[in-house]
C-alpha cells in the first residue's frame, strides 16, 4: 500500500457549475501534502468530499487500499480522517478533556466515564506532542483559537486518525501559535500520519510540505515534490493565463478625492491604513480572509470605531459611530455575509429593497407611502433584472444571485456617494455575476466612488481601476495600470512587501 | 382543492379564519342562545382584557432575540391596584388616577425594555424577575394599614368609574368600541404602515442585518416593551372597571394565556413573523370558544384545556402540512 | 495551579449563591429567635423538597436549551392521581408508582412533541399546562381531596435523624443526578446537545432521544414531587401547583444554569431552591409581610444574572 488515501477522477458540480472536473489526489503515510489555489479553484470542495461533508458526483476514493464511501463527517472521523477547521467546532462550555473524548469516552467497568484514565491518556498525548497540559480541565471556550486547534488535533489522535486535514489553520493564529503548530505537524509526520495542508501562505508551504498540488478552475494544474518547484512557479500556476475580461468603462475620474483615509488603525485588526478614493473610481481591495479588508470597510461604515487616524469624506472630516450616521452622510456598505448581515430572509422583496430609505418614503406621521415603496422596489427589480414572482415574495425563496441583487438594490436605494461592496458576487451564478459587474461599472461611471472587496482575483482584475492589497492588517501593495497583474497581487497578498505605487504615503 | 389547502397552510390568517367560521357554525347550530345579538355583543367584552395582553405579547415576540414578556399579568395587577387605591382609599379624581396608572404601566414596560436592550440579559429572565417584582409591589400597595398587614381588594368606586367596563353604546360594550377597536386599528397602522413597524419586523427577523441597515435595534426593543406595559395597564384599568373591584391577585396566570393566543395567532416564537390580523382572529377564536362552552354548560375550567389543545393542535397541524408540502 | 482551581471555584455561580445563603442564615439567626429552631428548620426543609426535586429535572431540560412551564400542572396532576388512589385505599407503593407514572407519561408526551414534532418547547409545555389544569378539574369534579390516610403522610412529614424523609430523598436524588450528569455518557450528552447541537450530531449523539429523555425525567420527578406535596399538605385542589413552574425555573436560573443551554449543575439548582426558601421563611419570621418576598426574589434573579453578564462581557446569558 503506497498511498494512505487516493482520490481518482473526482467530479462535483453545483447547479450547473463544475467545481471539480475529475481531480486526482494522493496522500502517503507520514507526508505533508499542501493544496494551494486561488478561491474558487476547488480546494474546499475536494476537502469537503474527503471529510464526508459532500458526496462526489463521480470518482472513487480509496482509503488504505480499500474503496470507501464517506457519507458523513462522522463516518470520516470513525475511519480515521479528521479535519481541523480554521474556526474549530467545539463545545465552549465543556472542559478540554471532554471536547477530546465526547462520543468516544473511556469507561469504567460500570459504564461510568473514567475521567482519570481520560486525563492520563490526554496528558500522554499532549506530552508526546510537546504540548502543555495544565488546561485539560478548563472550559474549552476560555482557550485561544490556536490552543483549540491543538486540542482538536489531540482529539483526532484519540480517534486514531491516519489522515488529518488542516484547512487554512494559520489564518487567525499568532506567530508563536503558528510555530507551535508546525512543530506538532512535524511530530505527526514522524508518527506516520498523512497530512493535507491548505494554505494561502506560500512561505509556510515551503517550510513544512513534502509535496504540493496546485489547483485552478476545478482541475489539478500540477503536482510537485517541494524541492522541484519554487515560489514563482507556484504563483504562475495559480494565476494561470487568467482570462481577464474587459469591462466597458467611461473611466471618468474626479480630481478631488471623495474619500481620504490617513493612518487608520484598530489594533489588532488593521494598522496605518492610508489611501484616497476618487469619484468615478473603482478601488479593488484584495487580501486573504483575516487580512483586515472587511474590518477597514466596517470601520468606514461606523461599525468598528478606529483607535487612530482620520477620515475625510466629501470634503469634511468624519467619525461615524453608527451605520445610521454613515448612511445619512452617503456611505453604503454591502456586507460580505449575505444571509447573516444583508438580508431579512423571511421578509418580502419590496421590504428588503426599501428598508434603508423608509424615512424618505413617509407620507406623514411616520406612515409609509406604500405606493412610493412599491414604485421604488419595482424600479430596482426592473433595473437590476431581479427575477422574482412578485414584490411580495419572501427573499429566502429566490436564488443566490437574485438575493444578492436584492441586497445591492437595498443599498442603491439610499443613492450613496460611496458604495462599499464586500464580496459582491460570492456564491452566485455566472450570469448574475456579470450582470452585477456591469452594474458596478455603470455606477462608477455615474460618479460614485466604489470600493470592491473580493477574494477572487479575476474579479479584482476585471473591476478595479486600482488595487490595494492587504496582508495581516497592513497595506502591502497598491497597483494600477501595467503593474496591476495577477502575479504582483498574489505576491503582495502572500506577505511580500511590494513597492507601493500610485498610492498615497501618509 | 390542493391549491386551496396550500393557501390555507401558507397563510395563517386564512387558516384561523376558517377555524373561526367552523367554530361559529358549530356553536350557532348546536348551542341554544349563542346566535343572539345580546350574546354575540356581550361576549366581546370578555375578550378585551386578555386580548390587549395578547397584543402586547405579539409586539414583544415580534421583536425577536428571544422576546417574551412574562410580566404582563403582574403589570396589569399593579395598575389595577394603583388605580383602585388612588380612587378608593386616597380619594383622587378617577381620571387622574387612571392617568397615573397608565403612566406606571409605561414606566414598568420601559424598565423591562432597558434591561433587555442594554444589559443583554435574555428577555425570559428579565421579565421572569419583573413578574415577581411587580406582583410583589402590587401586594404591598394593596395593604391598607387601617385594617392590618394583609393586602386587601378595593371596591368602593364612584359610579362614574364603571362606565368603561360596564356600559354599552348601541348594544356594543364601551371597552370594545372605544378602546379595543381603536387600539387594534392603531397597532395595525403601526405594524403594517409605519416606519417603526417595518423596523420592528426587520429587527425581529434578522438583528444583524437590521444593524447593518442602519436600524437602531435597542430603540426598537425598548419601544415594544414600553408598549407592552401600556397595553397591560389599559387592560388593568378595564378589568377593574368591569368587575368593580381591584384585587391584588387579579392578573395571575394571564401571561401564559396571552402568549398562547399570540402564538396561536401565528406569531413566530423566533420573531419577525406574524400579522395583527392573525392575533385578532386568535383572540376572537378563544373568546368564541370560551363563550360557546359556557353556554353549552361546560365548566369554565375547560376553557383553559381547550386553549391548550387548540394551541398545540394548530401548531402541530401546521408543521405536518408544511412538511408534507415540502416533500 | 491550586490557586487557579480555587479561583475557578470562587468564580462559579454556585459559590456566589452559597455565600448568599450563609449570609442570610447568619442574618436571620441574629435577627430572629425562631429561625435556628429545630421546628423551623425542618419546616423549611419540608417546603423545599418539592421544589428541589423538580428543579433537578428542570436543570437538565434547561441545559439542553429547552424549558418546561408545565411542571406545576404535572405536579398538580400527579397529586390528584395520588390523592384519588390513596382515598381508594390502594397500597402506598402502588400510589408511588402511579404518581411517578403519570408524571413520566406527561413528560414523554412533551418530549415526543418537542423532539419529533419539531415544536418549540415553550409552546408544547404551555399547551400541556392548560390541558392538565382542565383534566385536574374534571378528575376532582370541582371538589377538594382531604383526609389523606396517615400511612402515606410519612413521606411528607416523617423524619429520620431530625431531617424530613422527603429531604433525604431529595439529597439522594441530587447525589444520583450529580453523578449521572458528571459521569455517565448520557449525562454528558445532555450538556453536549445544549452546547453545540451540530457538533453533538457529529460526535454520534442522538439529539431526539436525548431530548425525550430529559423531558421524561422532569415529568417523573415532578410526579414524585406531587406525591410529596400530597403527603405533606394532605390536601389536593384544582389549583395545586399553579405558579410552581415559575418558582422552579427561578431556582434553576438563580443556581447558575444558563437559559441558553449548555451550562448548569443540579447542586446549583438545589442551592437556588434553598436561597428562595430561606428568603421566604426568614421574611415571615422577621414579620416582613410575605408580600415583598417576590420583590427580593426578582431583584436577586436580575442581580445574579447581571454578575454573569459583566463577567462574560457582552455575551448573552
Amino acid at each position: 500500500m503506497e498511498y494512505l488515501l487516493e482520490c481518482r477522477n473526482i467530479a462535483k458540480s453545483f447547479g450547473g457549475v463544475q467545481a471539480l472536473k475529475g481531480v486526482d489526489f494522493t496522500l502517503r503515510p507520514g507526508e505533508v501534502h499542501a493544496l494551494v489555489g486561488e478561491n474558487g479553484a476547488g480546494k474546499s470542495t475536494l476537502i469537503k468530499i474527503i471529510s464526508g461533508a459532500l458526496l462526489p458526483d463521480r470518482g472513487e476514493i480509496f482509503y488504505m487500499g480499500q474503496p470507501v464511501r464517506i457519507d458523513s463527517p462522522r463516518k470520516a472521523q470513525e475511519i480515521g480522517i479528521s479535519t481541523v477547521y480554521q474556526e474549530p467546532l467545539v463545545y465552549g462550555e465543556l472542559s478540554v478533556l471532554e471536547n477530546i473524548f465526547l462520543g468516544r469516552e473511556i469507561r469504567t467497568p460500570w459504564g461510568n466515564i473514567d475521567w482519570r484514565k481520560e486525563e492520563e491518556k490526554a496528558r500522554f498525548l499532549f506530552a508526546s506532542l510537546g504540548l502543555p497540559h495544565h488546561f485539560l480541565r478548563e472550559p474549552m471556550g476560555e482557550l485561544s483559537v490556536g490552543l483549540q486547534q491543538l486540542v482538536l488535533i489531540a482529539k483526532a489522535l484519540v480517534y486514531e486518525a491516519k489522515v488529518i486535514i488542516f484547512d487554512e489553520p494559520t489564518a487567525i493564529l499568532t506567530e508563536h501559535e503558528t510555530e507551535r503548530l508546525f512543530n506538532i505537524i512535524h511530530k505527526l509526520r514522524e508518527r506516520g500520519v498523512g497530512i493535507i495542508y491548505i494554505s494561502h501562505r506560500l512561505e509556510e508551504i515551503f517550510r513544512i510540505a513534502d509535496r504540493v498540488t496546485v489547483m485552478r478552475d476545478g482541475e489539478v494544474k500540477g503536482e510537485f515534490p517541494i524541492g522541484a518547484i519554487d515560489r514563482a512557479k507556484i504563483v504562475e500556476l495559480m494565476a494561470g493565463k487568467l482570462l481577464v475580461e474587459e469591462i466597458a468603462r467611461k473611466r471618468f475620474r474626479g480630481d478631488k478625492p471623495l474619500l481620504s483615509v490617513r493612518g487608520l488603525t484598530k489594533r489588532p485588526r488593521f494598522f496605518d491604513i492610508s489611501f484616497d478614493l476618487f469619484p468615478g473610481e473603482i478601488l479593488g481591495f484584495f487580501g486573504l480572509v483575516g487580512s483586515g479588508r472587511t474590518d477597514v470597510a466596517q470601520s468606514l461604515f461606523g461599525l468598528l470605531p478606529p483607535e487612530a487616524g482620520e477620515v475625510v469624506f466629501n470634503g469634511s472630516k468624519v467619525r461615524f459611530s453608527s451605520p445610521e450616521e454613515a448612511m445619512s452622510a452617503g456611505v453604503a456598505y454591502l456586507p460580505e455575509d449575505r444571509k447573516v448581515q444583508g438580508l431579512f430572509p423571511i421578509q418580502s422583496v419590496a421590504y428588503n429593497i426599501s428598508v434603508t430609505v423608509l424615512r424618505e418614503l413617509v407620507r406623514r406621521l411616520g406612515i409609509v407611502d406604500t405606493r412610493k415603496e412599491r414604485d421604488l422596489a419595482e424600479k430596482h427589480v426592473r433595473e437590476l433584472n431581479i427575477k422574482t414572482p412578485n414584490l411580495r415574495t419572501r427573499v429566502y425563496s429566490l436564488s443566490g444571485g437574485n438575493q444578492q441583487k436584492v441586497v445591492l438594490a437595498k443599498w442603491l436605494s439610499v443613492t450613496p456617494k460611496l458604495l462599499i461592496l464586500d464580496e459582491p458576487t460570492r456564491g452566485i451564478d455566472v450570469a448574475s455575476k456579470s450582470e452585477i459587474h456591469n452594474l458596478i461599472a455603470q455606477l462608477a461611471d455615474q460618479g460614485l466612488g466604489v470600493m470592491v472587496i473580493s477574494s477572487e482575483l479575476p474579479e479584482i482584475l476585471k473591476m478595479s481601476d486600482r488595487v490595494i492589497v492587504m496582508h495581516e492588517g497592513r497595506i502591502t501593495g497598491i497597483f494600477e495600470g501595467s503593474e496591476k497583474t495577477a502575479e504582483n497581487i498574489i505576491r503582495a497578498a502572500t506577505g511580500e512587501r511590494m513597492v507601493v505605487s500610485g498610492g498615497v504615503r501618509a | 382543492m390542493k391549491q386551496i389547502i396550500d393557501q390555507i397552510v401558507e397563510n395563517r390568517v386564512l387558516f384561523l379564519l376558517v377555524l373561526f367560521v367552523i367554530l361559529f357554525v358549530i356553536f350557532a347550530a348546536s348551542v341554544r342562545g349563542f346566535f343572539t345579538f345580546y350574546n354575540l355583543t356581550n361576549m366581546t367584552q370578555y375578550g378585551v382584557e386578555l386580548g390587549l395582553l395578547a397584543l402586547a405579547e405579539m409586539l414583544v415576540i415580534l421583536s425577536g432575540g428571544g422576546g417574551i414578556d412574562l410580566s404582563v399579568g403582574s403589570m396589569l395587577t399593579i395598575v389595577a391596584m394603583i388605580i383602585g387605591v388612588l380612587i378608593g382609599r386616597v380619594g383622587v379624581y378617577p381620571s387622574l388616577a387612571i392617568l397615573l396608572g397608565l403612566c406606571a404601566g409605561v414606566g414598568m414596560g420601559y424598565l423591562n425594555g432597558v434591561l433587555v436592550s442594554y444589559t443583554k440579559i435574555l428577555p425570559f429572565i428579565v421579565t421572569l424577575a419583573s413578574l415577581y417584582i411587580y406582583k410583589s409591589l402590587a401586594l404591598i400597595i394593596a395593604v391598607d394599614p387601617r385594617f392590618g398587614p394583609n393586602p386587601m381588594p378595593v371596591s368602593n368606586f364612584p359610579e362614574s368609574f364603571y362606565f368603561v367596563g360596564q356600559y354599552r353604546i348601541g348594544g356594543i360594550p364601551f371597552q370594545v368600541l372605544c378602546i379595543f377597536i381603536p387600539v387594534v386599528l392603531l397597532l395595525y397602522l403601526l405594524l403594517e404602515k409605519s416606519v417603526f413597524g417595518r423596523y420592528l419586523y426587520g429587527v425581529g427577523s434578522n438583528e444583524r442585518a437590521a444593524l447593518f441597515s442602519g436600524i437602531n435595534v435597542e430603540r426598537v426593543r425598548v419601544t415594544v416593551y414600553t408598549l407592552s406595559g401600556l397595553l397591560s395597564a389599559l387592560s388593568g384599568w378595564i378589568i377593574t372597571s368591569r368587575i368593580a373591584s381591584a384585587r391584588p391577585d387579579i392578573g395571575t396566570g394571564y401571561e401564559l394565556q396571552a402568549i398562547t393566543i399570540a402564538v396561536l395567532g401565528g406569531v413566530s416564537i423566533k420573531g419577525g413573523e406574524g400579522k395583527i390580523g392573525g392575533v385578532v382572529l386568535g383572540i376572537a377564536i378563544i373568546t368564541l370558544l370560551y363563550n360557546g362552552m359556557q353556554l353549552a354548560g361546560i365548566h369554565q375550567i375547560w376553557q383553559l384545556g381547550s386553549l391548550g389543545v387548540v394551541l398545540v393542535g394548530s401548531v402541530l397541524l401546521n408543521q405536518m402540512l408544511l412538511a408534507r408540502r415540502k416533500i | 495551579m491550586t490557586d487557579e482551581r480555587l479561583r475557578r471555584i470562587i468564580r462559579r455561580r454556585e459559590f456566589t449563591v452559597l455565600g448568599l445563603i450563609v449570609v442570610l442564615i447568619v442574618f436571620f439567626s441574629l435577627t430572629t429567635e425562631r429561625f435556628m429552631s429545630v421546628s423551623n428548620l425542618s419546616n423549611l426543609l419540608l417546603q423545599l423538597a418539592g421544589t428541589a426535586i423538580s428543579a433537578i429535572g428542570m436543570t437538565m431540560v434547561i441545559i439542553t436549551g429547552g424549558i418546561d412551564v408545565s411542571v406545576g400542572s404535572t405536579l398538580g396532576m400527579a397529586s390528584v392521581v395520588a390523592g384519588k388512589f390513596l382515598m381508594g385505599g390502594y397500597s402506598p407503593l402502588l400510589v408511588l408508582f402511579a404518581a411517578i407514572g403519570v408524571g413520566l407519561l406527561i413528560g414523554l408526551f412533551n418530549g415526543a412533541l418537542i423532539a419529533w414534532g419539531n415544536i418549540p418547547p415553550i409552546i408544547v409545555t404551555l399547551g400541556m399546562m392548560s390541558i392538565l389544569r382542565s383534566l385536574m378539574y374534571q378528575l376532582l369534579g370541582g371538589r377538594w381531596i382531604s383526609g389523606i390516610p396517615p400511612a402515606i403522610r410519612v413521606i411528607g412529614l416523617g423524619k429520620w435523624l431530625g431531617v424530613p424523609i422527603s429531604m433525604w430523598v431529595t439529597i439522594l436524588l441530587i447525589a444520583f443526578f450529580t453523578y449521572f450528569l458528571s459521569s455517565r455518557p448520557l449525562g454528558r450528552a445532555v450538556y453536549a446537545v445544549g452546547n453545540n447541537p451540530e457538533a453533538a450530531r457529529i460526535s454520534g449523539i442522538d439529539l431526539k432521544r436525548t431530548l425525550l429523555f430529559v423531558y421524561a425525567v422532569l415529568g417523573a420527578l415532578a410526579g414524585f414531587a406531587g406525591l410529596v406535596y400530597v403527603a405533606r399538605t394532605g390536601i389536593v385542589q384544582t389549583n395545586t401547583g399553579s405558579g410552581f413552574e415559575l418558582e422552579v425555573i427561578a431556582a434553576v436560573v438563580l443556581g447558575g444554569t444558563s437559559i441558553l443551554g449548555g451550562r448548569g449543575t443540579v447542586i446549583g439548582s438545589l442551592l437556588g431552591a434553598f436561597l428562595v426558601g430561606i428568603i421566604k421563611n426568614g421574611m415571615v419570621l422577621l414579620n416582613v409581610p410575605a408580600l415583598s418576598e417576590g420583590l427580593v426574589i426578582g431583584v436577586l434573579i436580575i442581580l445574579s444574572v447581571m454578575i454573569d453578564v459583566i463577567r462574560a462581557r457582552g455575551e448573552r446569558v
